[in-house]
């Protein structure tokens, strides 16, 4: 009877262990998706978690941009117009960008830029391997031509600051571009973007929102920046052709400007109010010299403290911080026309985009007309960052920085120097200027 | 004539054979608790220290209920790493031990010395490769107590003691000499320590059982802070019939710690004094199970088919409140809850099986599914006395997410293994282990690994008449990676559009070769009866432990910082060398002892090219042949190997003397030839404030270490290198059977009273007060990873079994 009990027993015992034996040796049982996890691998399965990565591109370059006062330092801070109250101020102001101060050593490292560009080649890696039901043609054709836009300003960015660099694209990983091909393969991807763009974005109602067409790339803000890269490269007609063949009067209320928006970033402190008055000023003799009295866009565009001798920026959506603003447009006009040898049109549009100002610009020639537009441009684009780049394009370097003499602008003056982290393992090294400044 | 009742005869036989016992288990000391001296202190690796060759037990910390580190035979890149710490088992099941970071509490204080039965030191890879990458540094094996023979018997046990503090004298001490007040009013003697345990037990043809509670209170000698711990137990065996049997084991605990502010987090000690800490709050709760359920069926062929399943869950929470006039008018809330389970189901198959008289075999084989998930829980918030906070609610309810932070986070892991043990038993003379194990891990892509393990065992008395047994064993095993490693991880950047969307990015990429840590390991012993009284063993073992995962940093025009490889080759090897003797036995006195002495090496044998562009950068000064534990710090513009953080030699002494009713127990531990790096209090600087140049200081050694600190490069100074050499009287006990109470009361099998002192005297050159407290083997100036210090303390008790 006992033995007969056993017997019942292990037979019950025996399935139960062999069934957790076959269980468990199962290439599917070793597997875990992980719960509350951002992975990587299978995370990009619909187009709200697309528009997060392609987001990521724009909070990376906002990063770049924006830490440090950076769009500044490059630009305006640099050339000597406007002043942030900073301690390393003076370091930049006055061209000591191999002083050591951390802050301009994180000025000098072009990591952040490249971020944007590895972020910008995830997207449309991301993109190419979407399904056709995660993203309509609306957001695929949006996605991929904002990720082919940041990757453009991120390239345009770096040859401006620094002149040659290396690429960051997979089949030429590391090589060395001159400016002239890196700016051109900027040009290429804008070009592609162009096509992609939308004049107004949709938001999350499915309305077109002109806040949201603000702080992300469209049409308008694309064809600018097309154009700028056209004109830094030269090609003074095919930024015209582009310019009035896009900027049509069909097209004339669908123009939006491109700004980044302001918020937290989780990695670094970046200014949250990147154009606090408090922060970012102009000495009001300054002003005076760019902005002569009478000029009817100064009090527009500045508040004036005559007790306190500064001038702050107006801004009128402290949200955005616009770096290819729509008053850009005619100015963009002005130099495609004057470059491609229609003075009397560049002309035109230079007095359309400068109006207000007190100057007559109709007795302009063309020995005159680059020195009027350059005025015009560190006008109207006070606060975008372009001021430095401009000198650089306009060959005035040396005519406003009183330290550099031409010698030390052939010599790469006009460049940033490289951090040593931007150095390292890049097989880079320092320009002959910086290298002994 | 019995001059001790029967059960306390029994206890002092072991007391006077368990070295008989514990060499007659080969190669894996076998310590039966019984006959060990306890300690005052919670957690059961503290009975352990100085008892087992090559089992080093660190009291780096005088906080009750923390846990001392345990190494046996282990060795990792991160001196901080838990992965050293060998594996530990209850009745063979793996259950959760190492401290959870949220309170730091002891696993091993949920249960009481007393329910356990005997302690398995596993140290070779004939029986470490049936544990696979669970045990790649060792396994200790806890047998808890069964009932004994007879309907019940009931054993109490209580004592109660002082901690104190010796020698902290503020003249010698190198970090408590700058606030002498201060440092008095947060230490201090008189902290209590007591403990009672009850037992009650029984067997009989049905089974066995075992049932019993626990409660251990330490104050410590920090003021205001203290531990405590409960605990109810169960284990009991049931033969269902003559062949089928069931096994259920299970241990509750609930144990807290308080702590302060004041001497335990800040012992800077700076002024003004903080001494009133009214509203500091630093609670820690958690809630410890193992339990366990075996069935076993022995079949009339010499088949026995097993199978176990365990639970091991620890709840760890922790509430802090840091009050305004710590935290300069701020006030921080924070409450975090981490849960731990580990579930296991262990079947065997064994055989066993005659082939002949000469030859037997014992084959088991087995298939073992391992599961764990780990669950955070975290909300922390701070904010100003002026936007509304207050001392007296001690709450922070943010008014958005720039307040409060929430933080919820849940990892798993599965392994799935198949093994064979093989013992192969040639007359008395030969055993040979063979071991293959295949462990299946979910971190990985390629998720199987094979883990084969080979050892010999011989007894030369038979053939050659002499009292001698050699082994040797040799075997692979690995250490699990990390899950961030395989998983690679996105990232949050920030906000963007009004806060509206997130926007995120790869911050590394995953890992598809990530595989685990490559562990061989050797073993060879020897082991003599030099007298039937007298034995001596000597072990020596040698372990490559090969393909480290590690980041390496990638140029910052990749956009991302780093993606992992592996590589890299250390070795560890050592001897191991154990006496015991029993130097006079007679009826009125008796005189044992244990002596155990390990001298441990370890070395770099390859690291990474372009080391310096990886995490391991920190060892790029190390050439091949240099010590992984070695001290390095800069002088002038070179780095150099300034010290070992590991000492030539440690180990323990163990004397047992007996005289009628009366015995006495003393521990000696030692290790010398570790060097302690004491940082400088003041020779701290900003790089590019000095020039770059490190500024000698009077008094002081001429090397420094380079820090970073709010992306400034820092040099911190180096004051003294100091020798860690000690020899600490660990613990001793006098106890004295009241037998003529026990003539008295029939009932009444035994009574003992007994004193016991713990961490009695440390002789040390090193200035500080334990030459053990620093984790690193370096002392910092902010004294991260130097623990508490560590009490004495004396306790008086009494043993009485019914």
């Amino acid at each position: 009877m006992m033995q007969k009990m056993n017997n019942m027993k292990i037979w019950k015992f025996i399935p139960l262990a062999a069934i957790v034996v076959f269980f468990s040796c199962s290439k599917k049982a070793l597997t875990i998706q992980p719960e509350n996890k951002t992975v990587p691998e299978g995370y990009y399965n619909s187009s709200q978690r697309i528009q997060q990565a392609v987001i990521g591109g724009y909070v990376d370059l906002r990063r770049a941009l924006f830490a440090n006062y950076a769009w500044l330092m490059y630009g305006e801070v640099r050339a000597g117009d406007m002043n942030v109250t900073v301690p390393y101020l003076s370091a930049v102001a006055n061209q000591e960008l191999t002083s050591g101060n951390d802050n301009v050593a994180q000025l000098s490292d072009w990591g952040y830029f490249y971020d944007v560009i590895k972020d910008a080649n995830d997207v449309l890696d991301i993109i190419a391997n979407a399904d056709e039901e995660v993203l309509d043609s609306y957001r695929r054709n949006l996605f991929k031509g904002e990720a082919l836009a940041l990757k453009s300003t991120a390239y345009f960015y770096l040859a401006r600051i620094w002149g040659t660099i290396p690429s960051a694209e997979k089949n030429n990983m590391g090589k060395h571009l001159s400016n002239e091909e890196a700016v051109s393969m900027a040009a290429q991807f804008a070009t592609e973007a162009q096509a992609l763009l939308p004049w107004l974005l949709i938001n999350d109602d499915g309305i077109e929102s002109a806040a949201l067409t603000a702080v992300r790339f469209n049409r308008t803000a694309i064809t600018s920046l097309l154009a700028q890269e056209e004109l830094w490269l030269g090609n003074g007609q095919n930024a015209y052709d582009l310019l009035s063949s896009t900027f049509t009067a069909a097209t004339v209320d669908s123009l939006s400007g491109f700004g980044l928006s302001s918020g937290a970033d989780r990695r670094t402190s970046i200014p949250q109010n990147p154009l606090s008055g408090s922060a970012v000023r102009m000495p009001l003799d300054k002003l005076d010299v760019i902005y002569p009295e009478g000029d009817a866009r100064r009090d527009r565009m500045f508040s004036i403290s005559t007790d306190n001798n500064i001038a702050t920026l107006k801004v009128r959506d402290a949200s955005v911080v616009e770096l290819l603003p729509t008053r850009e447009i005619l100015l963009l006009f002005a130099e495609a026309a004057w470059k491609s040898g229609q003075l009397e049109e560049a002309k035109e549009f230079l007095i359309e985009g400068a109006s207000g100002a007190t100057e007559d610009y109709s007795t302009l020639t063309e020995a005159t007309f680059g020195d009027a537009l350059l005025l015009e441009r560190q006008r109207l684009l006070a606060g975008t960052g372009q001021r430095f780049f401009d000198l650089i394009r306009f060959k005035k370097v040396s005519a406003f920085i009183s330290s550099f003499t031409e010698a030390d602008v052939d010599k790469g003056a006009a460049w940033w120097p490289l951090s040593a982290n931007s150095l390292r393992g890049n097989s880079w090294s320092q320009n002959s200027f910086w290298a002994n400044p | 004539m019995r001059f001790l009742p029967k059960p306390a005869e029994k206890n002092l036989f072991f007391l006077l054979v368990s070295l008989g016992t514990a060499l007659s288990v080969w190669a894996q000391d076998s310590l039966r608790v019984d006959s060990m001296i306890l300690s005052n202190r919670s957690g059961l690796e503290n009975i352990m220290q100085g008892s087992v060759a090559g089992l080093r037990i660190k009291s780096w910390s005088g906080t009750p209920g923390a846990q001392s580190t345990l190494n046996l035979r282990g060795l990792s890149l991160d001196p901080t790493d838990h992965n050293t710490m060998p594996l530990i088992l209850i009745n063979g099941v793996p259950v959760i031990a190492s401290p959870s970071t949220v309170t730091g509490i002891n696993p091993l204080s949920y249960f009481t010395p007393e329910q356990v039965e005997r302690i398995e030191i596993i140290k070779d890879i004939d029986r470490l490769a049936a544990f696979g990458v669970q045990a790649p540094n060792g396994a200790i094996n806890l047998i808890m107590k069964e009932g004994e023979s007879g309907s019940i018997h009931v054993r109490a046990n209580a004592f109660a003691g002082m901690n104190f503090l010796q020698n902290m004298d503020y003249r010698k001490d190198a970090f408590y000499d700058f606030n002498s007040r201060a440092r008095r009013e947060a230490y201090g003697n008189g902290g209590f320590v007591s403990e009672q345990n009850l037992l009650v037990d029984g067997a009989g043809t049905y089974g066995s059982y075992l049932f019993g509670l626990s409660n251990h209170q330490d104050q410590g000698v920090i003021k205001n802070s203290g531990y405590g711990s409960q605990s109810l137990f169960l284990n009991a065996k049931y033969n269902i019939t003559d062949r089928f049997s069931a096994h259920f084991y299970n241990n509750m605990a609930l144990s807290n710690r308080r702590g302060r502010y004041a001497g335990e987090y800040d012992r800077d000690f700076p002024l003004p004094v903080i001494a009133d800490e009214t509203f500091f709050m630093d609670k820690n709760r958690n809630v410890g199970l193992v339990s366990s359920m075996g069935l076993a069926y022995q079949f009339g062929s010499g088949f026995k088919l097993s199978s176990v399943a365990g639970l091991s869950y620890e709840g760890a929470s922790r509430d802090v409140y840091v009050p305004s006039n710590v935290l300069n008018g701020n006030i921080f809330a924070s409450s975090v809850a981490y849960k731990r389970q580990l579930i296991t189901v262990n079947t065997t198959l064994n055989y066993l099986r005659s082939f002949s008289d000469a030859l037997q075999l014992d084959m088991t084989l087995g298939n073992e599914i391992r599961s764990t998930d780990d669950r955070l829980t975290s909300v922390n918030g701070e904010r100003s006395m002026e936007s509304g906070g207050s001392n007296f609610v001690k709450v922070v309810t943010g008014y958005n997410a720039n307040q409060t932070i929430a933080l919820s986070d849940h990892e798993r892991e599965k392994l799935v293994s198949f093994y064979g043990i093989w013992k192969w038993k040639y007359k008395k003379d030969l055993d040979v282990n063979m071991v293959l194990r295949a462990d299946g891990s979910s971190l990985y892509e390629n998720k199987w690994a094979l883990y084969p393990a080979i050892g010999v065992h011989y007894d030369l008395k038979n053939k050659l008449k002499i009292p001698v047994k050699v082994n040797a064993s040799i075997g692979k095993t690995g250490v699990l990676s990390r899950p961030e490693v395989y998983r690679g991880a996105l990232e949050a950047y920030g906000e963007y559009y009004g806060g509206n969307y997130l926007g995120v990015g790869e911050l590394y990429p995953a890992f598809d070769g990530a595989k685990s840590i490559g562990v061989v390991q050797f073993d060879a012993g020897l082991s003599v009866a030099i007298l039937p009284s007298l034995h001596l063993s000597v072990n020596y073992f040698s372990k490559s432990y090969r393909d480290f995962t590690y980041q390496r940093f990638l140029p910052n025009i990749s956009g991302i910082d780093f993606t992992h490889e592996t590589g890299g080759t250390v070795k560890l090897s050592g001897v191991e060398l154990s006496l015991d003797a029993q130097w006079i036995r007679t009826n009125r006195f008796t005189w044992t002892s244990n002596i155990n002495l390990a001298s441990y090496r370890n070395k770099v044998k390859s690291l990474p090219g372009d080391i310096e562009n990886t995490s391991l950068a920190y060892l790029g000064a190390l050439s091949e042949g240099k010590a992984v534990t070695s001290l390095l710090a800069y002088q002038g513009k070179q780095p150099k190997v300034i010290g070992n953080s590991e000492p030539s030699a440690f180990g323990g002494l163990t004397n047992t003397l007996r005289y009628g009713n009366v015995s006495a127990t003393f521990v000696l531990t030692y290790a010398w030839g570790a060097d302690i790096v004491a940082e400088s209090f003041s020779s701290r600087y900003y790089a590019d404030r000095v020039g770059n140049e490190f500024p000698l200081k009077h008094a002081e050694t001429p090397y420094y270490l380079i820090e970073k600190e709010n992306g400034r490069t820092l040099y911190q100074g180096i004051r003294t290198v100091e020798d860690g050499s000690f020899l600490r009287l660990s613990r001793a006990a006098l106890s004295w059977h009241l037998n003529s109470l026990s003539k008295v009361l029939s009932q009444l099998s035994d009574v003992q009273v007994f004193v016991r002192g713990d961490n009695l005297l440390t002789l040390s050159r090193y200035s500080g007060i334990n030459p053990e407290e620093n984790i690193t083997g370096s002392r910092r100036y902010d004294l991260r990873y130097t623990g508490t210090p560590l009490p004495s303390s004396v306790a008086l008790g009494i043993k009485v079994v019914f």
